[in-house]
């Protein structure tokens, strides 16, 4: 499924899955998680999780070009995007922590376990899941100019994948014949024109969407999705005209996308930060006409000073910044900061440095804070 | 020491990190207007527009979007006189876009290459327009979109091969996008 800005597209899903849940089970190792037992720590986990996930991310996530989605981006790409992303967003980690302790409740320690490896990369799983869901209701809106929801987009996936469904089911003809007749709602003796004519999602009746959904559970028991007992979908079963209205969005936009799609340098360095420049003449032209006090808003001004000050931190400590929040590896960086392409890691930084491992993990952490204006951030030691 | 990028790339990377509860909190009319300069963003809305990382994510798509669409045609001519020899590159007098002609099936292939170092290279390929080169008599060579590669290729159309054809048709050729 295409959709305005999205990229979390359903081909590339399962490597980026995989990958962020194989590296995250080596990560989680080389933290003590029982911090998630104490909500204080959650915060501090975070950290020490995404320190340890982000070498052995990115370097397997060299070896995975594999494409993740039809814009170019590979899974590799797409697997340290949601790094980032989590990063930013620590909601999605506190919930994260939260199922973990409630597990534990039910049944104790289960990551010391070696059966506990399913469980944890399943919650490792079901995180980046909804947190891709976020990322790309924002990237949609950012695309769009229309605000746009997670649960929108969840619901946009469930239905791409309804069509595929129904799709396999058609394509079964003559073997699926009864199902095929309960998704028709109608006998099917010959063979019926719609098979033939289901071409694109575009040509995917709504009402089909509704009927495959209600006898689902009849063709291979399991329910279908807007009949489930979770009732997430349930008022969907009765809005024909809305599922009409979402399945020809993405029809419209696989057909405009279908051709021409070269937005394989989309996240080039260089260009994605042209609009910069456009920021800064925006800001410069901005009328403060009868304004006494002209000021930015405080998160920018608050942005501004720790981004000057950040000139005067020592190279070590900057480049221990750089490693935390654009990761080991990224085309801004000079030639000479790299060997094999990356970043020193921490405690190389720490060596140079000639200070301990804490000591540059503290100093960073407390020019991260500034630069994202949340000094109250380190208050989880 | 060129730290210069890598400062823009975080300065980017802050502001557009996700908050929180956050809406689109200007209009794309407010947001074009700004960018042309028609009407400047007021000290409230600047504000508002840094406070907002969803709403500078619009920013940026509508700055890069323009930026795309700034570009509208580059021209170039032909250098040399007809020496009977297979056609050199032609490249357009901005250094922007070349184009090559490849023997291919008893008759020729023409590739237009977009120069990765052009101004508006990514965003370009980010919108994907419909490109036309056309010959100095107006007559179109080529038409199609960039791929991945910032290339378009396409059988060359005329029965006579490339070098005349030009010699024949104003000397001349223009790139340009469809509106």
């Amino acid at each position: 499924m295409r959709l305005p800005g999205t990229r979390y597209q359903e081909h590339g899903w399962e490597g980026v899955r995989k990958l962020l849940g194989g590296c995250s089970l080596t990560a989680l190792r080389r933290c003590e998680l029982d911090a998630v037992l104490d909500a204080a720590r959650h915060a501090g986990l975070l950290d020490d999780y995404t320190d340890a996930l982000a070498p052995v991310l990115y370097a397997d996530a060299r070896a995975q070009r594999s494409a993740g989605n039809s814009y170019g981006d590979s899974v590799g790409d797409l697997a340290m995007g949601l790094l980032f992303e989590l990063q930013a967003q620590p909601p999605f980690w506190y919930a994260f922590a939260a199922a973990l302790a409630a597990e534990h409740a039910k049944q104790g320690p289960f990551w010391r376990a070696p059966a506990g490896d399913a469980l944890l990369r399943k919650k490792v799983n079901d995180m980046y899941a909804t947190l891709r869901d976020k990322v790309d209701a924002d990237n949609y809106t950012a695309a769009t100019g229309q605000s746009c929801t997670p649960n929108r987009i969840y619901t946009y996936r469930m239905l791409d994948m309804a069509y595929r469904a129904i799709d396999s089911v058609f394509a079964g003809w003559p073997g699926t014949a009864t199902q095929v007749a309960a998704i028709l709602g109608r006998p099917a003796d010959a063979m019926p024109i719609e098979i033939r004519q289901m071409k694109s999602v575009a040509a995917c009746r709504p009402e089909w969407i509704v009927r495959w959904s209600e006898s689902l559970e009849r063709f291979t028991g399991v329910p279908g999705p807007l009949h489930t007992r979770s009732k997430r979908f349930a008022s969907l079963a009765n809005n024909v005209e809305k599922i009409g209205i979402m399945l020809a969005e993405i029809g419209a936009y696989e057909q405009l996308s279908a051709n021409g799609d070269g937005a394989a340098w989309l996240y080039d360095a260089q260009a994605s930060t042209d609009w910069l420049d456009d920021l800064a003449r925006v800001g410069a032209e901005a009328d403060f006409a009868g304004v006494a006090d002209v000021s930015p808003s405080p998160r920018y001004a608050a942005m501004e000073a720790a981004l000057a000050a950040l000139r005067d931190e020592p190279l070590p400590v900057r480049q221990a910044v750089f490693l935390k929040l654009l990761g080991p590896g990224d085309d801004s960086y000079p030639d000479e900061w790299c060997s094999g392409g990356v970043l020193p890691t921490l405690q190389q930084l720490a060596v140079a440095a000639g200070v301990s491992v804490p000591t540059l993990r503290k100093r960073r952490d407390a020019v991260i804070a500034q630069l994202m204006e949340r000094q109250n951030g380190a208050d989880d030691e | 020491m060129n730290e210069a990028r890598v400062h823009q790339r975080l300065r980017e990377r802050l502001l557009l990190a996700p908050r929180e509860g956050d809406r689109l909190v200007l209009d794309d009319a407010t947001l074009r207007a700004a960018l042309e300069g028609s009407r400047p963003l007021t000290a409230g809305d600047l504000a508002a527009l840094h406070g907002s990382p969803l709403t500078l994510r619009r920013f940026r798509h509508l700055a890069l979007a323009r930026r795309a669409a700034a570009w509208q045609a580059s021209g170039g001519m032909l250098r040399a006189a007809d020496s009977g020899a297979a056609l050199a590159p032609l490249v357009t007098d901005d250094g922007n876009w070349s184009l090559h002609f490849v023997p291919h099936d008893g008759g020729w292939q023409a590739i237009l290459r977009l120069d990765p170092a052009a101004p508006f290279a990514a965003a370009l390929l980010r919108e994907g327009p419909l490109l036309h080169v056309i010959d100095g008599a107006g007559a179109t060579v080529l038409q199609g979109r960039l791929d991945a590669d910032g290339e378009c290729e396409a059988r060359w159309p005329f029965a006579q091969p490339p070098a005349p054809h030009f010699q024949a048709h104003g000397a001349a050729f223009t790139v340009r996008r469809t509106p």
